[in-house]
Parts: C-alpha cells; sequence; structure tokens
C-alpha cells in the first residue's frame, strides 16, 4: 500500500519536475527543477530497496552535476527569461517525439514479451553496495577500469587545455612584464 | 604597554620595528617549503593558545553602558548648554548673531528684535541637534560664552521636535543663581590666566 | 508496517526537529558568548539573566520583520532557497545514531530516525545536497555580491565533497560497513581503539573538509561579511535569512556529531556514560568552530581551491593507498 502510494507519487513529481524543465522559459527555474528531478528519481532507487544507487544518484546528479551547470548559468543573467530561436519547431518535435518514441519501445518490448531474468539474483545476506562491488569487480571489470582510464585521459587532457598559462601570475608581474606579455600575445594573433 | 606609551602621539621616538616578511617565493619548490613550514610551525595552534588564555584569565573590559558610564571629558563636545548670567539669571545671549552665520551645518535658527530699552533681545532661539555635528565652532565664535558644550550625551528621542527644544539647553535659571551653574573649560572657554592679559585700557600701547 | 512504528517515526522526526532548532538557537548564544570571552568582551548580557533571553528576542525580532522580496529577484526560487538549506540541514539529522537503542515502557527505540546500511553515502549526498541553498539564493537574488557568493559556494561544494569522500574512504575501507551504527561499533573498545589514532590523517582531512562546507572561519568565504556584504543572504530579510542562519548553524551541529561518531568513537558501548561521553565530544567540536573562528583569519579563495586539490586531494590519495598496502599485508 505504501509502496504504491510512494511510487505514484514520485512518478507524478518526477514527471512534473522533468516537464517544467523542457517547457520553461525561465533558466532557474530549469535548473531547480531538474535537480528536484533528479532527486525524485533517487526515491525510486530507495523503493526499490536499492539504497546504494539510491545515494549515489544524489550525489553524482545532484551534488555534482548540478552544480557544473550551474556555474555554466552564473555566466547568464538567470533573473530574465530566454528567448529561443526555432527556425522549424515542427521538424524538432517531430524528430524529439520519435527518438522519445524510440526510447520507449526499446525498454518496453523485453517487459512485455516478459524475458528479463535477473542474472546476478540478490544474495541473501549481502549488503546493497557488496553486492554492487561484487558484480562490478566481477562481470564489470573490464568496462568497469576502461571507464577509469577514460576518465584519467579526459582529466588529463583537461589539465593540459586548461593549464597552459598555470605559472603565470598577473599579480606577481611588473607592469611592463606585463605589456611585454600582452604585445607579444597580439603579435602572435596577427 | 601602559596607557602613557598609547598616548604619546610622537610616533618617531617610539620603539617601532619592523616584522620580518620573508620575500614571495617565485619557484615552485620555495613554495612547496613555504606551504610545509607554514603548516609544520604551529603558528595555528598559537593563535588557538593566545584567544583560549584570554578566555580563561576572564579579564573582561566590557562597560556596561546603561548601568556603568565612561566619565567625560571636561572638552567633551556634546549637545549645548545656554548660560546664563550668574547672579540676576538673565540669559547671556545678545543676538549677535555669530553663531548662526558660522554654523556649519546651518542648524542655528534665531530671530531677534529691538525691546522698548532699544536693547537687542532674542525672541526665538533654536539648535535643531539634528542636524548638529557638534563641530564647537558656535561655542568657539560666542562673545558672551552664552553657547557652550554640555557632557549630556544622549540625545535619543522618537519625536524630531524634541532635537530643537530650548527649554532643554538653557541652564535653570536657580542653578543659576544659586551659583552651581559650571563654566564651560572647552572650546572657546576663558583660559585660566586670561585676567593677566586684561588691560584696563586696551589702547594704551 | 504497524502503527506504532508509525507513532515511533512521526515521534523521532519531531524531536530531531525540535533538538535541532533548539541547538541552532543556542549554538547562536554560545557562539556569541565565546566569542566575547574570548576578546575579553562580556557578549550578551541584557536580554534575561546573563542574555540568555536574546535568543527569544532574535527569534522574535526575525519573525515579525517584514518579509522582502526585492524586484528583479525570481520569485519563487528566491523564497524557496532559506527552506532548502534548513531543510538539508534537518534531514541529514535523520541518519545520526544519536544514542544507543533502549527499551522505554516495554518497547524498544532506535534514536536514529532512518538505520539505512549506507548511512554514510546518505549523509555525503545530503551534504551535497546543502549546496542549493546558497546557490539558488544567491543566482535569484539578481545581486552581484550574492553571485559571487554562488560561485564560490558552488566550487567549494563541488571541491570539497571530493575531499570528504576520499577522506572517509580510508576509514571505510578498515571498518568495511557504510553504516554509521557498524562504525560506532568498531570503535566500542574505549579511546584506544578510536579511528582517529589509526586514521589522523583522514581525520584532520574530513574536519577540514567540514570546515569548508559549512562555510566556517577559515573558509568563511561564502558570506564572508568584510567583502562581500552577507553574500548569497544579501538580498533577504527577516524569517527567510533566520532559515539560513538556523541552517548554518544546525549544519555545524550535524558536523560535530559526525566527526564524532566517526571518529572519536560515537556512543562508545551504548551506556548511559557512552551517550553523555557522545554529547561531550559534540559540544567540543562545536567549541572548536566557534574557537578557530576566534583565533584564525580568513584564506583567500584561490587558497581555498590551491589547497583542496594540490594539497588535500594528494594526501588522501596517499592516504587509501597506504591504508590499503597495510590492510593488504
Ligand atoms: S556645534 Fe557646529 S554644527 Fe552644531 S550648532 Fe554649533 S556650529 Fe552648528
Ligand atoms: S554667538 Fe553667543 S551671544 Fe551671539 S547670538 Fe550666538 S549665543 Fe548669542
Amino acid at each position: 500500500m505504501f509502496e504504491a502510494i510512494a511510487f505514484y507519487l514520485f512518478a507524478f513529481l518526477t514527471i512534473v519536475m522533468f516537464s517544467v524543465t523542457v517547457f520553461t522559459k525561465q533558466a532557474l527555474y530549469a535548473l531547480t527543477a531538474l535537480a528536484a528531478g533528479m532527486i525524485f528519481i533517487s526515491a525510486f532507487y530507495f523503493l526499490l530497496g536499492a539504497d546504494f544507487l539510491g545515494a549515489v544518484q544524489i550525489i553524482v546528479y545532484t551534488g555534482a552535476v548540478m552544480a557544473l551547470y550551474a556555474f555554466g548559468m552564473m555566466f547568464f543573467d538567470t533573473t530574465r527569461n530566454v528567448k529561443e530561436y526555432g527556425r522549424s519547431p515542427q521538424i524538432i518535435f517531430l524528430l524529439s517525439g520519435m527518438i522519445a518514441l524510440l526510447i520507449v519501445i526499446i525498454f518496453v518490448v523485453p517487459i512485455v514479451s516478459e524475458n528479463i531474468t535477473a542474472i546476478y539474483p540478490v544474495i541473501e545476506g549481502v549488503g546493497n553496495s557488496q553486492a554492487v562491488g561484487m558484480v562490478l569487480f566481477t562481470k564489470y571489470l573490464i568496462p568497469f577500469e576502461v571507464a577509469a582510464v577514460m576518465l584519467l585521459v579526459a582529466m588529463i587532457a583537461g589539465i593540459v587545455l586548461a593549464g597552459k598559462k598555470m605559472d603565470y601570475s598577473l599579480t606577481l608581474m611588473e607592469d611592463e612584464e606585463i605589456k611585454l606579455a600582452e604585445e607579444s600575445k597580439e603579435k602572435a594573433l596577427s | 604597554m601602559s596607557l602613557e606609551q598609547f598616548q604619546d602621539r610622537n610616533v618617531a621616538e617610539q620603539n617601532y620595528f619592523h616584522v620580518d616578511i620573508p620575500d614571495y617565493p617565485t619557484t615552485g619548490w620555495g613554495k612547496v617549503k613555504r606551504a610545509a613550514s607554514r603548516t609544520f610551525k604551529g603558528e595555528l595552534f598559537v593563535g588557538l593558545w593566545v584567544v583560549f588564555r584570554e578566555m580563561i584569565k576572564f579579564d573582561i573590559h566590557t562597560v556596561q553602558y546603561p548601568k556603568e558610564k565612561l566619565p567625560v571629558g571636561p572638552r567633551y563636545r556634546a549637545v549645548h548648554e545656554m548660560q546664563r548670567l550668574f547672579e540676576s539669571g538673565t540669559e547671556r545671549c545678545i543676538g549677535c548673531g555669530l553663531c548662526e552665520k558660522i554654523c556649519i551645518s546651518n542648524c542655528i535658527r534665531m530671530e531677534t528684535k529691538l525691546d522698548e530699552n532699544s536693547r537687542k533681545l532674542v525672541t526665538d532661539y533654536t539648535i535643531n541637534l539634528g542636524r548638529c555635528i557638534f563641530c564647537g565652532y558656535c561655542a568657539e565664535v560666542c562673545p558672551e560664552l552664552a553657547i557652550v558644550h554640555g557632557p549630556r550625551y544622549e540625545n535619543v528621542s522618537d519625536q524630531r521636535a524634541h532635537f530643537t527644544d530650548f527649554s532643554d539647553m538653557l541652564t535653570p535659571i536657580d542653578a543659576a543663581i544659586s551659583g552651581t551653574q559650571k563654566e564651560f573649560d572647552g572650546f572657546g572657554a576663558v583660559t585660566p590666566h586670561e585676567d593677566e592679559r586684561v588691560k584696563t585700557t586696551p589702547l594704551a600701547y | 508496517m504497524d502503527i506504532a512504528f508509525l507513532i515511533e517515526t512521526v515521534v523521532k522526526i519531531v524531536v530531531i526537529l525540535l533538538v535541532f532548532s533548539a541547538l541552532a538557537g543556542f549554538g547562536t548564544y554560545f557562539e556569541r558568548k565565546v566569542l566575547a570571552f574570548m576578546q575579553r568582551r562580556l557578549g550578551p548580557m541584557h536580554v534575561g539573566p546573563y542574555g540568555l533571553l536574546q535568543i527569544a528576542a532574535d527569534g522574535i525580532k526575525l519573525f515579525t520583520k517584514e518579509d522582502i522580496v526585492p524586484q528583479n529577484v525570481v520569485g519563487p526560487i528566491f523564497k524557496i532557497a532559506p527552506v532548502i538549506t534548513a531543510a538539508t540541514a534537518f534531514m541529514a539529522a535523520a541518519a545520526i545514531p544519536f544514542m544507543p537503542s533502549f527499551t522505554m515502557f516495554g518497547y524498544e527505540v532506535h534514536p536514529i530516525l532512518a538505520d539505512i546500511n549506507i548511512g554514510i553515502l546518505y549523509i555525503l549526498g545530503v551534504m551535497g545536497i546543502g549546496l542549493y541553498g546558497p546557490l539558488l539564493g544567491g543566482l535569484a537574488s539578481a545581486n552581484k555580491w550574492a553571485l559571487i557568493s554562488t560561485a564560490r559556494a558552488a566550487s567549494i561544494f563541488i571541491s570539497y565533497e571530493v575531499i570528504t569522500g576520499l577522506a572517509l574512504l580510508a576509514p571505510l575501507m578498515m571498518v568495511g560497513s557504510l553504516s554509521l551504527i557498524d562504525f560506532n561499533n568498531y570503535q566500542v573498545g574505549g579511546i584506544a581503539s578510536w579511528i582517529v589514532w589509526s586514521q589522523p590523517v583522514a581525520f584532520v582531512l574530513f574536519v577540514i573538509a567540514g570546515f569548508a562546507e559549512t562555510g566556517r572561519t577559515p573558509f568563511h568565504l561564502v558570506a564572508n561579511d568584510h567583502e562581500i556584504i552577507d553574500g548569497f543572504g544579501t538580498e533577504y530579510s527577516g524569517m527567510r535569512w533566520g532559515l539560513f542562519f538556523i541552517g548554518e548553524y544546525a549544519n555545524m551541529f550535524f558536523i560535530s556529531f559526525v566527526i564524532a561518531i566517526l571518529f572519536l568513537g560515537g556512543y562508545g558501548d551504548g551506556s548511559g556514560l557512552g551517550a553523555l561521553a557522545l554529547l561531550a565530544k559534540v559540544s567540543f567540536i562545536f567549541f572548536f568552530f566557534l574557537w578557530t573562528r576566534a583565533a584564525w583569519p580568513d584564506v583567500r579563495p584561490d587558497q581555498l581551491m590551491w589547497l583542496c586539490w594540490k594539497v588535500l586531494m594528494p594526501i588522501a590519495v596517499i592516504n587509501i593507498v597506504i591504508t590499503g598496502i597495510v590492510m593488504m599485508f
């Protein structure tokens, strides 16, 4: 009983939140609604007994990813409405609708045909996080490590791209040095 | 450090010293060394100890204002007092208008007229204390020592009209007659050795 | 799901809300008093005996003040931001075991609201959400100071989430569980078995990160009064600002509880003495928060980032590696 009520409540809330995210013209509403939607999604994990995934969902999506979005938003005036320029809304509507439909079909088909079984059924007496760890470090060890290496590569690349002028401190330079640096930059550009 | 040392404004002769500030490190290794020395020198704990020591000592310096008050210096410039002549008790102000003229925030306003003896009479005198900046010019310029500054610094009110109440500033007449009216030795007051400087015939030089 | 459980949960929620709001109120009083004594002042003295009723006076003042919503703000977001700050601070308290379970009227009471076996992850998650109060409040305020403070809050929270997580990883490996109760039971063997002795580096890192995430003095950059006014709280007035305030102090108590349970032995073996000891530890950590505020200067935002990424994170990683190697052999 409680579970059904909670499920429908959170389903409704999630849908409302994500709809707000898509339909609103106010960037701050979109950000807030997206964050709230992410939290409401984690409620499903908790309902299904996957506490670990629920908490990770909150930490990663709400705590980190959304905060990065917010960083981007600080460069805009978030108190104004966004003006959207769409040349042909029909095509956008059509394409996004098709994609949404496809995704729904892809996920619904195995459920309807009833041939999904859990490869790794829940082991009695083993906690949630242990179960995740077992699967992650046995069957999915290679993808896991590859993902880790890819993230490492991305991080190093990011540092290299951003860190070109890391030893360059305007506060420590004399005025002439700054001028010289500016001139050499202009020369390089022209 | 004693209080006298603080009050001594002769900066050049005091034993000030320069704090030793090391140069800003420019190399990476220098920065590492600085960070390490800052971390392990325990300066942070010195700071913690100092404030903790003060807390234990409980050497409180608070003046609990409405209950205790600090003494006000004799030359303190707070709300004005309009003085009276001793004996007769008439107001000292002769209506010369100098204070009105000099007041830099334009807060003195007076009306005068000639009375039946052709003497100048002040009919209306107000100081708007809401605008006054307590600069003391009015007291300094007054030739009669009529307007002086008093020590009353608590002048809060919920009505702006109260800031212009003349009767509040005027010394009560019985204080003047009984001789308890205090002379002000602040701004513009008579200096102690003024008597010796007074010449019997001012123009005999 | 029987009725008794439901009633128990509701009672616990009410108790936690009341206790934490009261603690937040008394926290402000103690902060003023302790700071005053350390600066040779007396602090609040007039309202009530020794100024004790100052909290009530402040509360009445905040409640009755006009609730100003300035012209260009994004209304709804502006209004819910303080609620998020206060709510996350209280929500975080749900996973804290305050005392060992005891029996009352023949019914066993567990003084923890939600005994989830991933308590630490939950705490990290809620701490992460705590970012949304300053973030939304600052972005919605249409105020430059608020915006600067928002940028700082976002960068600090993202960076120091990493430190909190990495610092906790090493003790986690030793205990082998994400449950706060397991952490407590790991340290029942008296002072010598406290995790702070076996993991001093993790302890220091976690305390530093706790300071950063609650925005207390050495890292008081989010609402640094002398450069960006009150940061994200600049445009707020009355009770909305009060909620930010309550959130900040409730957060301090929450972090104190977490530190005490994770590193300092928690409530120990579960006797009444252990519960008192937990309170003493929490009070000391809270006092430490105030103490540092009196003693230490603030760091600059860039120094804070430098500290996080160039100093604390490598140390945390090295700590994990060493712990792993030691545990392997
Ligand atoms: S003290 Fe200065 S400002 Fe005040 S009434 Fe006298 S002259 Fe005017
Ligand atoms: S200067 Fe003195 S005497 Fe002249 S009007 Fe002002 S108070 Fe009266």
